[in-house]
C-alpha cells in the first residue's frame, strides 16, 4: 500500500490554509512523521455522514512548519501553480493524461461489474440455500405458514430478475467510468517551479511547545473539542485516546490560575491530563528550551 | 459530548446502549478498519456505517498492537484511495467558469472569443459580467459568485442547490460545486479555453477533468468562501441539512431581517405594553426614599415579590432601536433547514437555524456582550411557545427568545454552540405553582 | 529553600472564646500575614491540618523571580510578592500514584495503604494571584529532588495486624517496591517532581473553599481511575 512519495512533499497553500491531496503523502507523513492533520473532505463511498471523512487533509500551520523545517515538505502556492500550470499543459502530456484516466475508468468499470457479478452469485447461492432450508423445514412441519418468509423470498427473487437485465447488455463494460482525480499532478508537472514555492508557514506562539511534544513522540491534533490548543496522543489517534489537553503560554505571560484549575478539572473528568507549557527564555543566543507541567485533580 | 464519549469507552459493554445516544462518533478519529466492508469499488447500497472501535490507552511494544495499527492505517489508506467515479449513466458534467456567470458560448461566438482572450484582464472582465448580469436571468438572477454551471442538471442535489439561468443551465456557488465534486457527484471540467479540448471525438468541447485539488484551489477563497465556512457547510450537508448563504455572507452587508419586521412590530407593541406595565408597577410601589415594600395591606406574596423586583432586566422582546450593527465574524452567514423541512430554492422558507462561523485561530476570545447582543438582535424573535414550553420553565429558559448557532472552527474541527437569549427576568418564579405532591402530570405513567 | 518550623505544628493553640481557629492561626503565625498570599498560606495550612488531617506540617519560604524588565516591551503584571511560600507535610493517605507505579504495585498485590505516605509539597495560591510559567518553573526548581530530603516522617510500624507469614512476604514486596521506586525516581519513570497546587477561593468574599491539584514537571500521563 505504501508508495513512498518523493521528497520534499508539496503542501498546497490555498487561501490561508495548508492541505495535502495525495493519499500517499498522507499515509507516509502519518507513519514516518506522526503528522495526522484533519481530514475534511467527504468520503465518496459513504457521503452522508461525518464519522469517516476523506481527502483533502488540512494541516495546521504548525504541522506544515514542522515538516518544512525538517526538510520533508515544501509549501506550494497552489492557486498560482494552477493558474500557471493548467494553461501550459503540453499537448502530449494532456493526451497521455486523458488516456491514463480512461484506462483507470475502464478498470474501475470492469471491477464494478465483476463485483456485481460476484454479489449476484452470492445472492443466488444464498437463495438456493434458503430454498433448501425452507424445503427441509416444510418437510419437517407441514402446516408451516411462513407467509412473511415467502414474501421476502419473492421480493428477493424479483430483485434478481430486474438486475439480470443489466450485466447481460454488453455496453457497460465497454464504456469507462469518468474519474475525478484527487490531485492535479499529473497533468501538471510534478515539481513546482521556484516561484511557486512559498516561505515557511507563520505559526502561533505555541509552536515551540507543539514541536517539543512532537519530538517526544506525541501525535498532536487541534484541541477545540476540549477547549484547549492541542490534544496530545501517545500514539496514532487511530488507535489511542489522547493523554493531554495542551495549552501553551509564553514564559512571562500572565496565567490565570483559574484556567489551570478549570483545565485540570476538565482533563481529569475525561481521564486526561492538562498540560501547560512554553519555551523558557534562557537569554539571548542560547536556544529556548521548553518546560511543561501536567495538572490533574488531586481528589481532595 | 466528547467527554461522555470518552467515558463511555471505558464502561462495560452492557451499558453501551444508553450512552450511545449521546455519542458523537465524529468527535474522534475513528479506526478505518471498521470501514473495511467497503471494498473497491463497492456498491454503495451495500455499505453501512461501522460502529466505533476500541482504542488503547498507550502504545506498548507488542506485535499485536503494532499489527492492529498497521491494519488500521492500511484500511485508512484503502478507504481514502477510493477514486471519485462517475458511471456513464449517472454522470453529471459541469463546467468551471473562472470569470463567473456568462451566457453560453453558442449565443455569440465572437463575443465569447473576445471574452476568453481578455480573460486575464480582471477589470475589463468584471465590467462585462456586471453588464451582463441583468440579461443573464429572466426573472431569476444568478448569484455573481457562481463559478460552475451544469448544462444538464439531473439528480436530487439541484433541488436545494444552484440557480438556473434562462438557458436552463444551473449555476453553482463555489461551496456547492466543491461539495458536489468532493462527494463524487459532479464531474467538473476545465474550460477548453484554459486547458485545450480532450480531443475525444463525440465529446465536443469537453475540457479535461478538474481534480479535487484544483477545485480547492479554484473555489476556496472565492466569493467569501473561507475553508472554515466550507467546513461548516459541507459538514451540515453531509448530515442532510439544506444550507444556503444568509444575507450577512458578504462582509460589507449587515444582515437585515426583512421577513421578521412585521411580527417584530406587533411584538414590539406587546413589549412596550409590558414595559409600561413594569413602569406602572414601579411608580405605584417604589419611592426613592421609602421602603421597597411599604406599609399597607398585602394580600398576596406575589404583590410583595413584584415590588421587590427593583433590578431592571433585559427583555429580549423589546427591540433595541436603533439595532446595533453586527461585526464579523459574529454575523449570520448560513441559513440551515432540517432535512424534514420542505425547501424550495426559489422561495426559501424561514430557516430552522441561523449560523455564524468563527475561526478560532483568528478570533481567540469570547465574543463581547455587544457582539453577541448585535448578533442575536439580527435574528428574528423566536419566543418559547408550545404546549411543552408553556409547561416547563427550564425549557423556556433554554430556548430563549432569540437564538443563533456559533460554529467554531479550529483547523478543520467544527464545534457548534447554540446561543439563546434567555429572559430570566420574565420568568416570575414566585408565580409558578410549586409542583404539588403527586398532583398533575408529573408522575410518569406506568409502563405496560 | 529556607525551611522554618512554624508554630502551627500538630498541636494548634486552643484558647477558648477565640473568634475562629483560622483567624487565631493567621494572627498568631510566625510569618506575618501582611499579604493575601501569606494569609492564604496559613489558611491552606489550616485546611490541610484540620480537614485533610495532614501531619508534620512545615512552611518553607522561597524567593520568586521577577520577569526581567528587558525581556519584553509589554509589561506583564507582576505581583508585589517576591517570596512565595510552600507548605510541606505528610498526608494520611497517599495522594498520587503514577499509572505505571500503580501497575507495579498491583502486580505485587500491594495496595495504597501498604506504603507509607510521603512528605508532599503544597503550593498555596490565591484566586486572582499573578502567575506565569517562569514562576511555576522557579517553584519547581527550588523543590528538592524527589529522592532526597524526603525521608518519611510518618510513624513507623507499616502493616497492621496481619498474619505473620504473609507479612514477611508482604514486607519483601514492599522492599522490592521501595527499591524500584528509588530507581524510578532517578529516571522520572513514575513522574518527576510534583507538588500540590492549592488555591483559596477569594472572590465574593470567599467561602473557605480550598482546591488541590497535582502538578508535575513534564508530560506525565494521566491516571486512568
Amino acid at each position: 500500500m505504501d508508495t513512498d512519495p518523493a521528497l520534499p512533499i508539496p503542501i498546497s497553500y490555498i487561501s490561508g490554509s495548508y492541505y495535502l491531496f495525495s493519499i500517499d503523502a498522507v499515509t507516509y507523513l502519518r507513519r514516518e512523521h506522526h503528522i495526522c492533520g484533519v481530514l475534511i473532505g467527504t468520503l465518496p463511498q459513504i457521503p452522508q455522514q461525518n464519522v469517516f471523512l476523506a481527502m483533502p487533509l488540512q494541516l495546521m500551520p504548525e504541522e506544515a512548519r514542522l515538516l518544512v523545517d525538517k526538510g520533508v515538505a515544501c509549501i506550494v502556492d497552489e492557486v498560482k501553480a494552477h493558474k500557471d500550470g493548467m494553461t501550459s499543459i503540453m499537448e502530449e502530456d494532456r493526451k497521455r493524461y486523458l488516456q491514463d484516466l480512461e484506462a483507470e475508468g475502464l478498470q474501475a468499470m470492469r471491477l464494478q461489474n465483476r463485483r456485481k457479478e460476484q454479489l449476484r452469485e452470492e445472492a443466488l447461492k444464498n437463495l438456493d440455500a434458503k430454498k433448501a432450508a425452507k424445503a427441509s423445514k416444510k418437510a419437517a412441519q407441514k402446516q408451516d405458514n411462513a407467509a412473511g418468509d415467502d414474501f421476502a423470498l419473492e421480493l428477493f427473487a424479483g430483485g434478481e430478475q430486474a438486475q439480470d437485465a443489466g450485466p447481460q447488455r454488453p455496453t457497460p463494460s465497454e464504456t469507462a467510468m469518468a474519474v475525478t482525480p484527487s490531485t492535479s499532478y499529473p497533468p501538471m508537472p510534478s515539481r513546482p517551479t521556484s516561484d511557486q514555492i512559498l516561505p515557511s508557514p507563520e505559526v502561533p506562539s505555541s509552536y515551540p511547545l507543539f514541536a517539543h511534544l512532537h519530538t517526544k513522540g506525541y501525535f498532536l491534533s487541534p484541541g477545540l473539542r476540549f477547549g484547549c490548543q492541542y490534544l496530545a496522543y501517545p500514539g496514532d489517534p487511530l488507535r489511542f485516546h489522547s493523554h493531554f489537553l495542551v495549552v501553551s503560554a509564553e514564559w512571562d505571560e500572565e496565567i490565570n490560575l483559574m484556567d489551570i484549575i478549570a483545565g485540570g478539572r476538565l482533563g481529569t473528568g475525561v481521564k486526561k491530563g492538562f498540560l501547560v507549557g512554553g519555551a523558557e527564555q534562557t537569554g539571548p543566543g542560547s536556544e529556548d528550551s521548553v518546560r511543561m507541567f501536567s495538572v490533574e485533580w488531586a481528589g481532595m | 459530548m466528547a467527554d461522555t464519549d470518552e467515558a463511555a469507552a471505558h464502561l462495560p459493554a452492557s451499558q453501551d446502549s444508553a450512552p450511545q445516544i449521546e455519542t458523537d462518533l465524529s468527535d474522534e478519529t475513528q479506526d478505518f478498519r471498521f470501514l473495511n466492508n467497503l471494498a473497491f469499488p463497492s456498491d454503495s447500497s451495500q455499505t453501512s456505517l461501522p460502529r466505533r472501535g476500541e482504542k488503547d490507552f498507550e502504545p506498548n511494544p507488542t506485535n499485536y498492537q503494532a499489527d492492529i495499527l498497521d491494519a488500521s492505517r492500511h484500511a485508512m489508506h484503502n478507504a481514502l484511495s477510493h477514486p471519485r467515479l462517475h458511471h456513464p449513466k449517472h454522470r453529471v458534467i459541469a463546467y468551471y467558469a473562472p470569470d463567473g456567470p456568462a451566457p453560453p458560448p453558442a449565443i455569440d461566438v465572437t463575443e465569447e472569443k473576445d471574452e476568453k482572450e481578455t480573460a486575464t484582464n480582471d477589470n475589463n472582465e468584471h465590467n462585462l459580467t456586471k453588464e451582463r448580469s441583468p440579461e443573464t436571468g429572466t426573472g431569476i438572477s444568478v448569484p455573481e459568485d457562481s463559478c460552475v454551471y451544469v448544462p444538464n442538471p439531473k439528480g436530487q442535489y439541484f433541488k436545494s442547490m444552484g440557480r438556473a439561468d434562462r438557458w436552463n443551465r444551473v449555476w453553482l456557488l463555489p461551496e456547492e460545486a466543491l461539495y458536489l465534486i468532493e462527494r463524487g457527484s459532479l464531474d467538473i471540467r476545465w474550460p477548453v479555453s484554459v486547458t485545450g479540448p480532450t480531443a475525444e471525438e463525440g465529446e465536443e468541447d469537453l475540457g479535461i477533468p478538474m481534480s479535487l485539488q484544483a477545485a480547492y484551489a479554484c473555489f476556496t477563497g472565492r466569493g467569501g468562501l473561507s475553508v472554515e465556512r466550507f467546513s461548516v457547510y459541507t459538514g451540515l450537508r453531509r448530515l442532510g441539512y439544506t444550507v444556503i448563504r444568509a444575507p450577512g455572507w458578504d462582509d460589507e452587508s449587515d444582515e437585515v431581517q426583512d421577513e421578521d419586521s412585521a411580527p417584530q412590530q406587533g411584538l414590539g407593541i406587546f413589549g412596550r405594553f409590558l414595559h409600561w406595565l413594569h413602569n406602572w408597577n414601579k411608580s405605584t410601589g417604589i419611592t426613592t426614599t421609602g421602603p421597597v415594600v411599604g406599609l399597607g395591606l398585602h394580600r398576596s406574596y406575589n404583590d410583595i415579590y413584584r415590588k421587590l423586583a427593583i433590578i431592571p432586566y433585559h427583555d429580549p422582546v423589546t427591540r433595541q432601536s436603533p439595532r446595533r450593527k453586527t461585526t464579523p465574524p459574529f454575523r449570520v452567514v448560513f441559513h440551515v433547514y432540517k432535512p424534514s423541512t420542505v425547501f424550495r430554492k426559489s422561495a426559501p422558507p424561514t430557516p430552522d437555524f441561523r449560523i455564524a462561523v468563527v475561526n478560532s485561530r483568528t478570533q481567540t476570545t469570547m465574543p463581547t456582550q455587544a457582539q453577541l447582543g448585535a448578533l442575536l438582535e439580527s435574528t428574528p424573535l423566536d419566543p418559547p411557545r408550545g404546549e411543552k414550553m408553556d409547561r416547563m420553565m427550564y425549557m423556556r429558559l433554554r430556548h430563549g427568545y432569540r437564538n443563533v448557532i456559533l460554529a467554531v472552527v479550529d483547523q478543520g474541527v467544527v464545534s457548534f454552540l447554540r446561543i439563546g437569549d434567555a429572559a430570566f427576568g420574565k420568568e416570575k418564579v414566585y408565580a409558578e405553582k410549586p409542583p404539588g405532591p403527586k398532583k398533575g402530570g408529573f408522575r410518569p405513567r406506568p409502563k405496560k | 529553600m529556607t525551611s522554618e518550623t512554624s508554630s502551627p505544628s500538630s498541636n494548634p493553640p486552643t484558647t477558648p472564646a477565640e473568634p475562629s481557629a483560622l483567624t487565631t492561626l493567621i494572627s498568631s503565625a510566625a510569618i506575618s500575614p501582611t499579604t493575601p498570599l501569606s494569609a492564604a498560606t496559613l489558611q491552606v495550612l489550616h485546611n490541610l491540618q484540620h480537614q485533610h488531617l495532614w501531619t508534620s506540617l512545615q512552611i518553607h519560604r522561597l524567593p520568586l523571580p521577577e520577569a526581567p524588565p528587558s525581556s519584553s516591551d509589554v509589561s506583564y503584571v507582576s505581583s508585589t510578592a517576591t517570596t512565595a511560600f510552600v507548605i510541606s507535610g505528610v498526608p494520611p493517605n497517599r495522594i498520587y500514584t503514577h499509572p505505571d507505579e500503580q501497575l507495579f504495585m498491583l502486580e505485587r498485590g500491594l495496595r495504597d495503604n501498604d506504603i507509607d505516605p510521603e512528605r508532599t509539597f503544597v503550593l498555596p495560591t490565591v484566586e486572582g494571584q499573578s502567575w506565569s510559567l517562569r514562576k511555576m518553573a522557579a517553584v519547581f526548581d527550588s523543590l528538592p529532588q524527589v529522592n532526597e530530603g524526603l525521608a518519611s516522617l510518618a510513624p513507623e510500624g507499616g502493616s497492621k495486624g496481619e498474619e505473620l507469614q504473609s507479612r514477611d512476604e508482604k514486607e519483601a514486596k514492599i522492599a522490592e517496591y521501595l527499591e524500584y521506586r528509588n530507581s524510578a525516581r532517578m529516571t522520572n519513570e513514575w513522574g518527576g517532581k510534583r507538588l500540590l497546587l492549592s488555591m483559596v477561593d477569594r472572590n465574593m468574599g470567599g467561602d473557605g473553599t480550598v482546591v488541590y491539584y497535582v502538578v508535575q514537571e513534564g508530560a506525565v500521563k494521566p491516571r486512568q481511575n
